[in-house]
């Protein structure tokens, strides 16, 4: 079996580096960002599986990233993390079909709980 | 007294003055009337006189005793009508004037009759002579008295009418005179009374809400100035008001803000510590130092922001000296002179002279100072040129200082926002404090620090500083 692809955007480097970590552990295949743009330029290179983003960055934020890869791969998984445990905001992008919505600090266990889930419904479906 | 007041107390001053002339005038008007009616009259009797008299000279050339009856007519109809008008010559001549005249009438009645007599029963030729002289005398004296008393009237009648005139053109200037000077003192007392509510209006607008100790006058305009007054107090509280809201808001934005940051290192703590615990057994002894290095970084990356917050917080610190504006800008100039000489930036200082010094904390200003500048070097990028500029406000007792850019501008939209905590808009290595904090350190010296910005054209800040002879404590410690 292929190994998942899971995208990782944050323009905290150290999210992205504890995150590849602890997922490739896992066995998951990782690649990290620190901005948007150059994620969305990956993203219409390669699709992923999940795609783990900020919300609140600098230049194209995490809405952005949610509306583009859901029009790229309407399968890809799109899971929120952000600083701001912001409630109008997590409604908003729930709406546009977020999987999952994490506030900072971030649970590695649960994030990778959320993947495995997410994962498996997607196989199931 | 009140503007009504004074208003309605002119004019009835006014007014009171006018019927005072009408009366005058309509009493000299009935005397003039009356004097007139007694001069037809007179003029009546007067003719009635000459009559007489002309019978009385035919009696003594023909000696006709018809003559003498004709006499007694007419005396008995100057006496019937003397008497029908006896109302009348009195009061334009008075009772003894009258009585004169009757006394006259009946003496020459008197000779009249006893020259009938005489002439009937054929006296003595010398008798007769001085009858008839008395006659004559008698005549005489009753027009002459008819003729001077008429005289006389129509002499007062100019007199009076001459003093009417006089009366009438001194009381017209009177009232003139007063009309004027009520207007005048009324127009005065308004123009005083506006001027007051203009001054207090124009401290209100300057933003001094503190009721003026303006004496409350005693009219209207006291009531309008004491409205301004409590308009006054109303904005004071209603400033107070969106002050605390904004100071709340300011406070909400800092907290969300302080939130954020520290969520962001402490997340990267967290994140560091499960990953350490998840891979711990697959670490080399580098990697696990190297995890530690990261959360100490991360630490440090805490204490700035707590530190920065702090700063804002804790404006006590500063160790204020007299100081000179210029020469701080120069200490300045040197910390970034090469950053302008890296981004090949020009720099033009135009600085005023003999500007007054500043009581300040040498390095908060200059930390303001490097902030202000290194953004204005980062907005310009790789060309541009820094304008600092420095004069004195006279109106304020103030010295300003404006830091001119070229570079993009601010937006529009931003404009609100750039002294807000953690407020940024550049792509990286921003922290959003360095205006906040900039602001701080000037409203803690009692100066002022403001933004103007146009898009592609530059931005430029200005910060101004007190005088050091209008803070007290600078001029203490020079005394």
């Amino acid at each position: 079996m292929a190994k998942h692809s899971i995208m990782i955007i944050d323009d905290e480097k150290i999210v992205g580096d504890m995150a590849r970590l602890s997922l490739e552990q896992e066995g998951y295949e990782v690649e990290t960002y620190l901005d948007g743009r150059t994620a969305l330029d990956r993203l219409v290179e390669k699709p992923f599986q999940v795609v783990v983003t900020d919300l609140k960055m600098k230049g194209v934020d995490g809405l952005e990233v949610l509306r583009t890869v859901k029009k790229l791969y309407p399968q890809t998984v799109v899971i929120m993390i952000t600083a701001f445990a912001n409630l109008d905001v997590a409604i908003e992008a729930l709406r546009d079909d977020v999987h999952d919505f994490f506030p900072k600090p971030v649970k590695l266990k649960e994030l990778k709980a959320s993947i495995q889930r997410a994962l498996g419904s997607g196989a199931a479906g | 007294m009140k503007i009504k007041q004074k208003v309605y107390f002119s004019n009835a001053v006014l007014i009171a003055l006018i019927v005072l002339i009408g009366t005058f005038s309509l009493h000299d008007l009935n005397q003039i009337l009356t004097k007139f009616r007694f001069t037809v009259i007179a003029d009546e009797l007067n003719a009635s006189f000459l009559a007489m008299r002309l019978a009385e000279k035919n009696y003594l050339l023909y000696g006709d005793p018809d003559t003498l009856e004709e006499i007694e007519d007419i005396l008995e109809t100057s006496a019937a009508s003397m008497d029908e008008v006896k109302a009348d010559i009195i009061r334009a001549v008075g009772h003894d004037n009258y009585q004169q005249l009757k006394a006259n009438l009946d003496e020459y009645q008197h000779s009249v009759e006893a020259t009938r007599r005489e002439a009937t029963q054929a006296a003595g030729r010398k008798n007769r002579r001085d009858t008839l002289v008395r006659l004559r005398l008698a005549g005489r004296h009753l027009k002459e008295f008819s003729e001077s008393i008429t005289a006389m009237e129509r002499e007062r009648v100019g007199g009076i009418i001459a003093q009417s005139k006089t009366i009438l053109l001194y009381s017209f200037l009177g009232v003139v005179f007063f009309a004027l000077l009520f207007t005048y003192l009324i127009v005065a007392n308004i123009g005083q009374s506006l001027r007051k509510v203009v001054e207090l209006t124009e401290a209100i607008a300057k933003g001094n809400y503190g009721k003026e100790p303006v004496r409350i006058l005693p009219n209207e305009m006291g009531a309008v100035i004491e409205a301004v007054n409590t308009m006054a107090g109303e904005l004071q509280n209603r400033e107070k008001e969106i002050l605390q809201s904004k100071r709340l808001a300011s406070i909400g934005i800092l907290v969300t803000g302080v939130a954020h940051e520290l969520n962001n290192p402490l997340n990267n703590i967290s994140m560091i510590a499960q990953t350490y615990m998840e891979v711990y057994d697959n670490l080399e002894r580098e990697q696990r130092i190297d995890f530690m290095q990261r959360v100490e970084e991360e630490t440090e990356r805490l204490r700035v922001i707590i530190k920065n917050l702090l700063d804002f917080s804790r404006p006590k610190e500063k160790h204020l000296v007299e100081n000179e504006v210029n020469n701080v800008i120069q200490k300045t100039i040197s910390l970034v002179q090469n950053m302008l000489n890296v981004s090949n930036i020009k720099l033009r200082l135009d600085f005023a002279d003999n500007l007054p010094t500043v009581y300040i904390d040498e390095h908060q200003v200059q930390q303001v100072l490097v902030n202000i500048t290194t953004n204005a070097i980062q907005a310009m990028g790789n060309t541009g040129r820094l304008t600092i500029v420095t004069r004195y406000l006279a109106g304020e007792d103030e010295v300003e200082i404006e830091i001119r850019d070229t570079g993009k501008g601010i937006e529009p939209k931003f404009m609100d926002h750039i002294f807000d905590p953690f407020f940024t808009t550049k792509e990286e290595g921003g922290t959003g404090l360095g205006l906040w904090v900039s602001y701080g350190i000037i409203r803690n010296h009692g100066g002022n620090l403001r933004v103007e910005s146009s898009a592609d054209v530059g931005t430029a800040f200005f910060v101004t500083l007190p005088s050091c002879k209008s803070v007290k404590e600078c001029c203490n410690g020079k005394a």
